[in-house]
């Protein structure tokens, strides 16, 4: 029941008399460290008034019993917590199913990355084909060159 | 720090196992409800209290973790500010609307005992923190330095609200009893 709170090695009247009204009479409620101390003074002449007195207003709160939980309302909390446990199996899957549709996602992006880090980007210096080129270079100014000279 | 003897029953629970779920309130409901009960002095507000409480374990469970505070300290938090809301709507309830004649005694039959049910009403009549220290050491049967750490107080601030909780109880219950 209770621990202590200070480490005395004997316990006076008056500490005695604190505890007990603060406490009660039964040594059970006392302070763990105290409790010793406390049962030998308890044995003391002083000690016996003391808890005596203390005994009369316990006698008084332990008339005031509450009566235990009826089946209605256990029953009521328990069918309550079944339907936050269905709750929350049901987020559990949403959220499985958004991590699945992320993870997805991300592999989409990483693999447009992939490909666009993996494939070679369009030179600058590479010709366009159009129609003014042949296979065998630029038929314009050359070809023209050529006519003039037969 | 000593082990949290919930905290496998709880991770249980968190982890959707309906056998956990029965276990914990087969072993919290009687002790939380005995908590709302006495704090608030009304069985179905109490039990109202106690089934809120439960629907914050249901929602925290999966991410309850220890931190200074154990699992049944952290529960007694839960239901005492929920009854602290009520006591408190209460409080704005009678400021806003005074009734015009005193509530009517209650029937005899209400209450088995009647030292129970002086006890019931002198522990309403004291104040809410000092109705706390003793419904946590006394009934709830934590030791003082759990009470101190649910309370958020030191444990010589414990001792102080529990000394004057029990004089004032037993004022009101030797006045009480002179007057009869």
């Amino acid at each position: 029941m209770a621990e202590g709170s200070r480490n005395e090695p004997a316990m006076d009247a008056k500490r005695f008399a604190t505890l007990a009204e603060a406490y009660g009479g039964d040594l059970r409620r006392w302070p763990e460290t105290e409790r010793m101390t406390g049962t030998v003074f308890a044995a003391s002449e002083a000690g016996e008034a003391i808890l005596k007195q203390a005994g009369t207003l316990d006698t008084l709160l332990d008339s005031y019993r509450v009566d235990a939980p009826g089946k209605a309302l256990h029953d009521s909390i328990v069918q309550v917590a079944g339907r936050h446990l269905v709750q929350r199996r049901r987020q559990r899957f949403w959220w499985l199913g958004l991590g699945l549709a992320g993870i997805g996602l991300a592999g989409a992006v990483a693999g447009l990355a992939l490909v666009t880090i993996v494939t070679p980007e369009l030179q600058p210096d590479q010709t366009v084909l159009d129609a003014s080129v042949t296979a065998f270079g630029d038929v314009g100014p050359d070809a023209e060159n050529g006519e003039e000279s037969l | 720090m000593a082990a949290d003897p919930d905290e496998e029953l709880v991770r249980r629970v968190g982890a959707g196992d309906p056998a956990a779920v029965q276990a914990l309130v087969a072993r919290k409901l009687p002790r939380i409800l005995a908590l709302a009960v006495r704090m608030l002095g009304d069985a179905a507000e109490a039990e109202d209290v106690a089934q809120e409480t439960f629907v914050r374990i249901w929602r925290h469970a999966s991410s309850w973790r220890r931190g200074n505070a154990r699992f049944d300290s952290w529960i007694h938090r839960v239901t005492l500010n929920l009854c602290y809301d009520r006591l408190r709507r209460r409080r704005e309830w009678v400021t806003d609307e005074v009734p015009d004649v005193a509530d009517p005694a209650p029937l005899p039959d209400a209450h088995s005992g009647e030292e129970a049910y002086r006890v019931e009403q002198a522990l309403q009549r004291i104040a809410p923190r000092q109705r706390e220290a003793i419904v946590l050491v006394y009934y709830q049967e934590m030791s003082n330095i759990e009470a101190a750490a649910t309370l958020q107080i030191s444990v010589d601030a414990l001792e102080s609200l529990l000394s004057r909780g029990r004089r004032s109880l037993q004022t009101i219950l030797a006045r009480d009893g002179a007057d009869e």
